[in-house]
């Protein structure tokens, strides 16, 4: 005899049944899942196969569940898995993942909030380090998908009328990310990288680096703290002439004006930078030049 | 190879694109060094809606040379959850893209209540779960201007309210909604195994002329159950029921899938080759009028 569920209760129960952290065992027992479904009456919906009970028909998908998210978020945080170990990354994904399921179609998305979450897990060590390195795992993932978009060319620079130069604006590229870290993360993540084991020590340690795809691939870019300020403010949309004053004017190691056009040639060289605006207006100086350097695809 | 004119044809005249197999990252760059000589690729559309990187750049180049057809996992056809219309126009621009011959996904649902499973979960055969997605494919197929394709799912479990079998479900459904069928034969030897019923009756109980695409894949069998792993190579019994379902629909495009442990791309390749030797066995009986 089958236990009459419409539709829509028999899926939430199930889902309450697939995503519970306990066993199958204590997800029917649950209180989520027995107000749809009883407890004693779960083979009224569930038939039993010629081997398997009905508990341990849905623990195939109860199993399956944690496993596809660690999957998924390994993909995008390898270094941290690393970092804690497989039990440590497996306990984070369990907690993660009841704080902030999926809520797209996309697993891309799944690991959004975990540099957030990680901020406040429970029983996590070194998690000032953790941290960091999860925003920098996070950091390389959506530089990764991040839209196409052409980078803007020494030429389309040096076209900018010189009188424009203290007004203009630079626009990043959609695959450019800036990171101050406390901590050298960026380090670490390239001794995973490598598949080496003597991984740097955990010790505090401020460090900046751009993330950003040049060609399809993801660079990361070490830069100094009067580096990063410089190109913080530039990305940030400050006009160039007053990213430039506030770098010779800030207190500690004030680089000379030629270290900052070579900072600034590089970054272009690099490719981060995607448009130049005006200063006033915001329209874009270069938009005709712009349009046909737009690569497709 | 492969594209004979098929008198079996399905009712859309979709093509037999032959002998395919599926777009996998860790294959991307023997594909673009060498070319190798595949007749088609089937791509996951998830992976390259979201993309603006590197994976769609190469699917581009892919795009260009070879046939592509669609093969999703999240659009959840079967959920109670309303359609995700973002979703649906981005899967619409992808196929325009890739010049997708057909768009599938699977007879399933993936989550209630906003979330996402990310697994292909169970319909209860009803009339009710009958009604509800004949009414969604129909959205589906209006909004993405070609008849949507769905596969038949693995699955672990089998509700007891359910009042007919799978293949008859899944044959009012594509009768109802007018949608194509993407046949996996790894699924229903899988579910056969798990669910105890006849794998032949299943195939011989689809609408052959809704047949558009083939899967063959291999699995891990548990003992007291199997798993739609893709972890290997397929048994002689699932290329047996693919010989089986060719007999009914005639020359229809085939693809092999590799998901866990993928090896070489050579590897996969060959065992997609396999599906050949039935195929012209088959169409060499035809052309003898057998």
């Amino acid at each position: 005899m089958a236990l009459e569920v419409p539709l829509g209760r028999l899926q939430r129960w199930l889902q309450e049944v697939v995503v519970h952290p306990g066993s199958t065992e204590e997800a029917v027992a649950d209180r989520p899942a027995r107000a749809v479904v009883p407890r004693r009456r779960v083979g009224e919906v569930i038939l039993p196969s010629a081997t398997l009970r009905p508990e341990e028909r849905l623990a195939i998908y109860h199993d399956m569940y944690l496993l596809r998210m660690e999957e998924a978020l390994e993909s995008d945080y390898p270094a941290l898995k690393r970092l804690l170990g497989d039990d440590g990354f497996r306990a984070l994904v369990a907690g993660y993942v009841r704080a902030h399921p999926s809520r797209s179609y996309s697993l891309n998305f799944l690991g959004a909030h975990l540099p957030d979450y990680v901020r406040a897990a429970p029983g996590l060590r070194r998690r000032a380090f953790v941290h960091d390195l999860a925003r920098l795992e996070q950091a390389v993932a959506e530089v990764f998908d991040a839209p196409e978009e052409a980078a803007l060319r020494p030429e389309e620079i040096a076209a900018v009328p010189e009188a424009a130069w203290d007004r203009v604006r630079l626009r990043p590229i959609a695959a450019f990310r800036l990171l101050a870290l406390r901590h050298p993360v960026n380090d670490y993540l390239q001794s995973v990288r490598d598949e080496r084991h003597d991984h740097p020590a955990l010790r505090r340690r401020d460090s900046w680096v751009a993330v950003h795809r040049r060609q399809y691939t993801v660079r990361r870019q070490e830069l100094d703290r009067a580096a990063y300020r410089l190109l913080a403010d530039i990305a940030g949309g400050k006009r160039l002439g007053d990213a430039v004053k506030a770098a010779l004017r800030r207190r500690g190691r004030r680089p000379r004006e030629t270290e900052l056009f070579a900072w600034f040639r590089g970054w272009v060289g690099a490719g981060m930078f995607g448009s130049v605006v005006t200063g006033e207006t915001g329209g874009p100086v270069l938009k005709d030049r712009r349009q046909r350097a737009t690569r497709t695809g | 190879m492969g594209h004979s004119h098929n008198p079996k044809a399905n009712r859309w005249g979709l093509p037999d694109l032959g002998i395919g197999v599926g777009l996998r990252t860790v294959h991307f760059p023997h594909i673009l060094a060498n070319h190798p000589a595949v007749d088609w690729f089937e791509v996951l559309s998830e992976n390259f809606m979201d993309s603006g990187g590197r994976p769609l750049h190469v699917l581009d180049q892919i795009t260009e040379r070879y046939p592509i057809a669609l093969h999703g996992v999240s659009m959840s056809i079967g959920s109670t959850d309303p359609l995700d219309r973002e979703y649906l126009r981005k899967l619409k621009a992808l196929a325009a893209r890739t010049r997708a011959h057909w768009v599938s996904d699977h007879l399933c649902w993936t989550g209630v209540m906003g979330r996402n499973t990310h697994d292909l979960l169970p319909m209860p055969y009803t009339d009710e779960a009958l009604r509800h997605t004949v009414s969604r494919v129909r959205q589906v197929s209006e909004i993405l201007e070609r008849p949507l394709v769905l596969e038949n799912p693995s699955s672990y479990v089998e509700f007891a309210a359910s009042s007919m079998t799978e293949w008859e479900f899944l044959s009012r459904l594509a009768e109802e909604a007018d949608c194509g069928l993407l046949l996996d034969v790894n699924n229903v030897y899988v579910s056969s195994f798990n669910h105890g019923f006849d794998a032949r009756a299943y195939i011989a109980g689809i609408p052959a002329d809704r047949v558009v695409q083939y899967h063959v894949a291999g699995h891990t069998n548990k003992g007291t159950h199997i798993v739609d792993t893709h972890s290997d190579h397929a048994l002689a019994e699932v290329w047996d029921l693919y010989r089986l379902a060719w007999q009914r629909t005639g020359p229809t495009a085939t693809l092999y899938e590799w998901d866990e442990d993928i090896p070489a791309f050579e590897v996969v390749h060959a065992e997609a080759l396999k599906a050949r030797t039935y195929r012209e066995e088959l169409m060499a009986r035809a052309a003898r009028g057998a």
